[in-house]
Parts: structure tokens; C-alpha cells; sequence
């Protein structure tokens, strides 16, 4: 297996093609089981856990037997029958827009939760070059749809779920899982910022928070397969990049648990991975941030983030900036207002974002004699809103 | 090995069978508990071991002598484990044992009293060993390891048995510990939790009823959590306790503590003493507390760099980060005595210049406005009492007890 994608390290680094299976072109590593467990008598194939894509606990039953997929479409002719029976196409799956009609250039299978293996056949599993164009075809869609993005982002995120649940029913752990992984974990940290940027959405905290989830569900899948090839071969390219957006999402307050603490997460990685640029980088970030060294905060964002570890961060900001602000208040001097010129410097902010910042946080804001706006310290009326902060990117100076 | 004959083999493995069913019928589980004792590699079972190479037909043997066949679920397997680990086949030597186990503990649940429980944490103690044992075979042989999960289920279900009103519920903390070091070791610490409120919240036991050897396990591997958790109080009462009730003689055990229990210590403003690091060869801190008392940020940050690896396998590293806030305390303090020596009149006006300055000198590249934030968020934790004037560039301490002592308590969030 070559390492051979030479993707610059500062873009996130989607390749403008899909991505391709590594030039030796020695045929896919894909762990058989099968042959193992004729070796190891006392496991039946029928009670093996998938010990590696377990992702999704709902997913998986106990009883596996590793199918092949011989689906040649994105969705099995069957389902799509049955949903154009009941109308139930997406608007990105209709035929010339009708709800009952839909096509297999169209028609792209859905995540369904229920089903154990031993219902399943074959030709409803879609093998891996067809989940490779099928995600081929979300990513594009993502790019291209002028529908509304919260639309686009409900669609793929459902529909790349399936494609993850077919590839762990066909127990396929390569260098094309990897990939596809990659590229899905990619579309959940640009729709993370993407989606906090739509502030006025009221559902938006629930829809941010299962994005999330599935980052990190995604983030936990490609951990392992990167520590099943970790037995035969060197890091990836990105892998440390990929590591430290689970860092990075320890930035933010609210996200969903994954079991255990940061420290009792680092005790597992490899020294190779924790002494990485992208893992200093995002654990030093971390520290600045709950020390409280904003200045340093900003400054090392500025200057060493990737975009997509950019993207992951911009939602976050608000927070930390607001934090911010609560520091200045609390410790300020009574008759010298801060001067918010200077806090938006520090904090990488425009100057009028800082402003609505401190209003929406419950403080006011005032202009001295020269004109200049500045915040009055020791307001008591400083409070975090429910409903969540507005999202401001990095301004750089 | 010397030559071993069919009588001689035949005769060591009635011996150990009688032995085996001799112990059950007088309930003596010290004898039990030796012959179930696999890994420890005894004479005595390294002899019957021997004999099952020779003696290839065990299993009939079992069946066909009635006082043996009543317990043939848990002997044959017994046996087989026995030989397999003799031959150093430890996956196999595992599943043998795993059966044997399950088949002991239906007859255990079964017995009114707790007479075998010393026999019960031989169980426990050894389906662990054999399945790190085991697993470590199977990953030298590129094999996927899951003896130690299963290892942890068995555990499970022996706590379950325990578990309950009677005399058996003794044995549930020993057992609760076993589970600890499984889950520790396959990093699937979270399940921790069940086990822990199964002991704690669920009003089945009182602390006070298990063995203290057992207690202080305990309350080492809970507190450990706490540490990761950052809950500082709770994380120094448990450890602390384990400390005072360790045996005098476990020094190895009272290093294990105190590998957690100085970074909590420290996180609450308590130093230890030199002599306490030397004694216990934890000297790996000994640079951070210096760094502590002298309020040298470059030393603390040299400390952390030169044992990063042992802190982030232990998982204190982020612990210990966060002394740099207390660092900076002991700092600001230094440059606020040194200018009340100077002139006490204006001592409680620090000019953010001194600090950078005073910085930089220790070999940390710091800006005004960094120097600012850092000050600021001194006084937000109540680490520093006074206020800062941005436009002089000052910071106006209070004239009483501007750098509070953290006295035990953790630095408020």
C-alpha cells in the first residue's frame, strides 16, 4: 500500500476527482473472517460481532455472515419500487419532479435501522464501486443543489449513513473505506459550519448536535481502520489531521459524549500521531482555551489552522470569544470602559460583530468622546442566551 | 522430561480429580482454589498437566468414574485447560478455562453458603490473566484480540451471582476490581460506570462489609477516574483513602497511588515533599513542583515536554497543564513582594510591563496584550484579587491578600 496522495497540507484536501485506490493496485484488503473462524472452532461465523465497523449499535445484530453486494444501482430496484409506491422520494430523487416517480440514476438507498443480515439479500447491497459513485454522486450533490443547504445536508447525511452501513455489512476495512470515510467526515465538519451559520433556524441546536454525533461516529470507524493498517504500515497522509478534529471538537461546549475523557483518549494513540504537527497544534489550542489565553488562542489559529480544521473551529468561536468578554468585564476598571477596537484585534472579530456579541450577551455598549465604542465593565447583566450565540468566522488582520 | 508411564500418568490425574472433588465435599477452599489456580504454574499442576500428554483419553475417565462425571462440565474442560497450557497454548488454554469457569459458577450459585468464595476469586483473578495471556498470542499472530471482552462478560456474570442479599455479596468488590483492570486495560473505561453504580448507588452494599485490601483497590481505581474526570475533591478524598489503608509493605502499591494522587495535590495547592518524591521514585515530578513554588513557567512547560510521554500514558498530562495558571500565580506574587520590598507604597500597582518582562527574562516570548489576558483571567479564578486599567496598562491589586492560597481547594471554573 503506497502512500502516495500528495495532498498539500494547508487545503482540506478533497481531490478534484473522486478519490482513487492507491496505484499499486494490489486488489482490496479485505479481512475475511470466514476463514479465519474455520480455524478457530469455537466461534460460529453466525455469532461474530463486526469487531471493527460497530459504529452504530442499532445496526449491527450479533449475527453477521459477511455478505457481497451485487446491487448494481445506488438504491435496489426493490426499494425503489416500494417507495414510489408511497411516495416517499426525496425532492433530489423525483423524476421530473413527481413524488411517485423516480429513476435508478435518481434514487439513492436509504438508511434503514432495522434489518439483521439474515434478511438481507445480496442484491440489495450495493458493493464498493457502486458506494464509491454513489458518494461520488452525494459529494457533487453538495456542491451543486440550489436547494436549500439544511435540505441537501438532511438527504446526504441520511444517505451516506447507508452507504456506511453497507460497507460494514460487506466488512470492507481498505484503503477505499478509508477514502470514503475521509470524504464523509469532510462533509460533516463543512456542514457543521455550515449549519451554525444558519443562526435563525430554531431547530438548529438539535440538527448541529446529530451532525456532530455522526462526525464522531464517523471519526471513531476511521480511527480503527487506521489502527488495522497501523499493524502492516506508516500513517497516513492525513491521519494526524483526522485526530485532531476530535481534539479540535473539544473546543466546543456541547458536544456529544464518546465515552471517556481527553486524557484517557490520548493514552491510546501512538507516539507517532501524538507528536504530529496537526495533534500539537489542536492540543495546545485546547489549552490556550481553557486557560483562558486568548491571545495566544487566536493568534496560533490564525496562523496554523487547515480549512477544514478552520471549519470545524468558526462554530466554536462564539463561545470563547463570549468567555472572553466575560473576563474583561469581570476584571476591568470601573471608569475606563474597554475600548472594543482593541478586543475585536485580539479576539480576531469585526468590530460591529463584537458589538452585537456583547448586546446579545446581555451587555451594553457605549461610545467615549472620541467617538470610539467601548464596553462599560463590571455590568452584572452578563448571561450566555439559550438559544445559542450567532457564528462569526476568523477575521484576519 | 523424564519419562512418564501410562500407570504414573493415569495415577496424577485421579489424583488431581479426587483432589478436586475431596475439596468440594468438605468445602475446603483453600485446596480449591490451588488447583484452579492455572497460571500460577504450581508443581502440582504442572504434574497432572504432564500426565494429559500422556494420558490421552482424560475425558473418559472423567465420565466413567461417577464421583468425577457429577462435576464433568467443570473437569473436562479443567483438564483441558491444564494441558494447553502446559504446551503454552494459551488461546485454547483460555476457552478451555472459560467453560470450566461458567460450569463452576452455576455449581457455586447452587451452594447455600460462601464457603468456595476463595475459590471464586482465583475464577476471576485467573480468567483475567489467561485471557491477557491469551490475547497476547493471538496478536503476535496478527489475530484479532477478544479474549479480554470476553474475559470481562464472564466477570459480569460472576458479579451478578454476587450481587444480592446473603453472604456472597463479600466477594462483589474483588470481582468489581477484576472488572476494572479489564476495562482499564482494553480502554473501555466508561464501562466502568455500570459497575461503579451497581456498588455505590444501588443500596445493595455497604462499603463497610468488604475486606480493606479490597476497599483500597477500590477506591484506586475509582479515584484514577475521578483524576480523568477532573474532579478534584472527590478524586483526593478516594486516593487519599487508599493511601492510609494500604498495607505498610506495599511500596509498589503506594508508588501506584501517589502517581495520581501528587498531580490532585498539586491541582489543589498542596505540595509534596522531596523526600516523598525520592522514596517513591516519582521524580518525574519533582521539576513541576519546583516550577510551583518558584512560579518558573519555562521550567513547568520543560517538564511537561521532557515526561510528556509517561503523563499521557498515565493521563495526568492535562492535569498538569493546568498547574500553569497556578505557575503564573506564584510568579505575579514574586514581582509584587520584590516591589513592596522596594517601595511598599506602590507595591499593589503591577505594571503589565513588569510581568512581560519578567517573563521574557525567563526565556517566554509574551506580549503586552498576552500578559493582559493572563492577568485577567487570574483574577477571574479568584487567583489574584484587583482589577486591570487596560489604558495604564496596570494592574491595581487589592491591598489585602491580593494572591489568595487555592488551601485545598481546586481552582474554581
Amino acid at each position: 500500500m503506497d502512500r502516495e496522495t500528495n495532498r498539500p497540507k494547508k487545503l482540506g484536501f478533497r481531490p478534484s476527482k473522486a478519490p482513487n485506490p492507491s496505484p499499486s493496485s494490489s486488489s482490496p484488503v479485505r479481512l475475511r473472517p470466514r476463514e479465519e473462524t474455520k480455524r478457530d472452532s469455537t466461534s460460529s461465523i453466525h455469532e461474530r460481532r463486526n469487531p471493527v465497523l460497530d459504529e452504530d449499535e442499532e445496526t449491527g445484530s450479533p449475527i453477521f455472515s459477511y455478505l457481497v453486494g451485487t446491487c448494481p444501482d445506488m438504491c435496489p430496484a426493490k426499494e425503489r419500487q416500494q417507495r414510489e409506491r408511497l411516495r416517499d422520494l426525496s425532492v433530489f430523487e423525483r423524476l421530473h419532479g413527481d413524488p411517485s416517480r423516480t429513476s435508478s440514476k435518481l434514487a439513492v438507498k436509504k438508511f434503514c435501522r432495522t434489518m439483521s443480515n439474515a434478511e438481507l439479500q445480496e442484491v440489495e447491497i450495493r458493493p464498493l464501486p457502486v458506494l464509491r459513485s454513489t458518494l461520488k454522486y452525494l459529494m457533487n450533490l453538495v456542491d451543486t443543489s440550489d436547494q436549500p443547504f439544511e435540505v441537501v445536508h438532511d438527504f446526504v447525511f441520511d444517505r451516506t449513513r447507508s452507504i456506511r452501513q453497507d460497507l460494514t455489512r460487506q466488512n470492507i476495512l481498505d484503503d477505499e473505506a478509508i477514502c470514503m470515510y475521509e470524504e464523509m467526515v469532510k462533509f460533516h465538519i463543512e456542514s457543521h459550519k455550515k449549519l451554525a451559520m444558519c443562526y435563525t433556524k430554531t431547530d438548529l441546536a438539535s440538527l448541529c448536535y446529530l451532525n456532530t454525533e455522526q462526525l464522531m461516529k464517523c471519526l471513531a470507524t476511521l480511527f480503527k481502520l487506521f489502527d488495522i493498517h497501523r499493524r502492516s504500515s506508516s500513517l497516513y497522509k492525513n491521519e494526524a489531521e483526522f485526530y485532531s478534529f476530535y481534539v479540535l471538537l473539544h473546543l466546543g461546549g456541547k458536544i456529544p459524549q464518546m465515552g471517556s475523557s481527553l486524557s484517557l483518549w490520548y493514552r491510546k494513540l501512538t507516539l507517532s500521531i501524538l507528536q504530529s504537527n496537526e495533534m500539537r497544534f489542536s492540543m495546545t489550542l485546547i489549552r490556550y482555551s481553557q486557560l483562558g489565553n486568548f491571545k495566544r488562542f487566536f493568534t496560533r489559529l490564525e496562523a496554523e489552522a487547515s480549512d477544514l480544521q478552520l471549519c470545524l473551529v468558526e462554530p466554536f468561536l462564539s463561545e470563547i470569544r463570549a468567555r472572553a468578554i466575560s473576563y474583561v468585564n469581570h476584571s476591568g476598571y470601573k471608569l475606563q470602559p474597554y475600548p472594543l477596537k482593541h478586543l475585536s484585534d485580539v479576539l480576531r472579530i469585526k468590530e460591529s460583530e463584537l458589538e452585537e456579541l456583547c448586546h446579545v450577551c446581555g451587555l451594553e455598549t457605549t461610545m467615549d468622546e472620541a467617538g470610539m465604542k467601548t464596553l462599560p465593565v463590571k455590568q452584572t447583566s452578563f448571561s450566555l442566551p439559550k438559544l445559542g450565540l450567532p457564528v462569526h468566522s476568523l477575521s484576519t488582520f | 522430561m523424564a519419562y512418564l508411564s501410562m500407570g504414573e500418568a493415569h495415577r496424577r490425574i485421579t489424583d488431581y480429580l479426587s483432589r478436586f472433588c475431596d475439596a468440594v465435599s468438605s468445602q475446603d477452599a483453600a485446596t480449591l482454589s490451588a488447583l484452579l489456580a492455572i497460571s500460577s504454574n504450581f508443581a502440582s499442576l504442572q504434574a497432572p498437566a504432564d500426565a494429559l500428554n500422556v494420558f490421552q483419553d482424560s475425558n473418559q475417565l472423567v465420565n466413567q468414574v461417577e464421583r468425577y462425571a457429577q462435576f464433568a462440565e467443570i473437569l473436562s474442560p479443567l483438564l483441558r485447560c491444564l494441558q494447553s497450557y502446559r504446551l503454552g497454548r494459551y488461546s485454547d488454554a483460555y476457552v478451555a478455562f472459560e467453560k470450566a469457569a461458567n460450569a463452576f459458577l452455576q455449581e457455586f450459585r447452587n451452594w447455600e453458603t460462601a464457603w468456595a468464595m476463595e475459590a471464586v476469586y482465583i475464577l476471576a483473578l485467573e480468567i483475567r490473566l489467561l485471557a491477557e495471556k491469551a490475547d497476547r498470542e493471538l496478536s503476535s499472530s496478527g489475530k484479532n484480540t477478544e479474549k479480554l471482552q470476553g474475559a470481562g462478560s464472564f466477570l459480569m456474570k460472576i458479579f451478578g451471582a454476587l450481587a444480592g442479599k446473603g453472604p456472597k455479596r463479600v466477594g462483589a468488590l474483588y470481582v468489581a476490581c477484576q472488572l476494572f483492570k479489564v476495562y482499564f486495560k482494553l480502554g473501555t473505561v466508561h464501562l466502568c460506570r455500570s459497575v461503579i453504580r451497581s456498588i455505590e448507588t444501588a443500596r445493595l452494599f455497604d462499603l463497610d462489609e468488604f475486606p480493606v485490601k479490597d476497599k483500597v483497590t477500590y477506591m484506586y481505581y475509582t479515584g484514577r477516574l475521578e483524576v480523568y474526570n477532573e474532579n478534584f475533591t472527590v478524586a483526593d478524598q478516594k486516593l487519599t483513602y487508599a493511601l492510609m489503608h494500604c498495607s505498610p509493605n506495599k511500596e509498589a502499591n503506594k508508588r501506584m497511588i501517589l502517581k495520581y494522587l501528587i498531580p490532585v495535590k498539586l491541582s489543589i495547592g498542596i505540595l509534596p515533599k522531596q523526600w516523598l518524591l525520592e522514596k517513591y521514585n516519582l521524580m518525574e515530578y519533582n521539576e513541576v513542583v519546583k516550577a510551583l513554588k518558584t512560579g518558573d513557567l519555562r521550567l513547568l512547560r520543560r517538564a511537561l515536554r521532557e515526561h510528556e510521554d509517561r503523563f499521557l500514558r498515565s493521563g495526568v498530562y492535562l492535569v498538569l497543564e493546568k498547574l500553569e495558571l497556578q505557575v503564573y500565580q506564584r510568579l505575579m506574587k514574586k514581582i509584587y513582594v520584590l516591589q513592596k520590598q522596594k517601595d511598599p507604597s506602590k507595591a499593589h500597582q503591577l505594571k503589565i510591563e513588569t510581568a512581560v518582562k519578567a517573563l521574557n527574562w525567563l526565556g517566554m516570548d509574551m506580549d503586552m496584550d498576552e500578559a493582559e489576558c493572563i492577568m485577567a483571567i487570574l483574577i477571574f479564578k479568584n487567583l489574584t484579587k484587583g482589577y486591570i486599567s487596560h489604558k495604564n496598562k496596570v494592574v491595581v491589586l487589592s491591598k489585602q491578600d491580593p494572591f489568595p492560597k487555592l488551601n485545598g481547594k481546586p481552582v474554581s471554573s
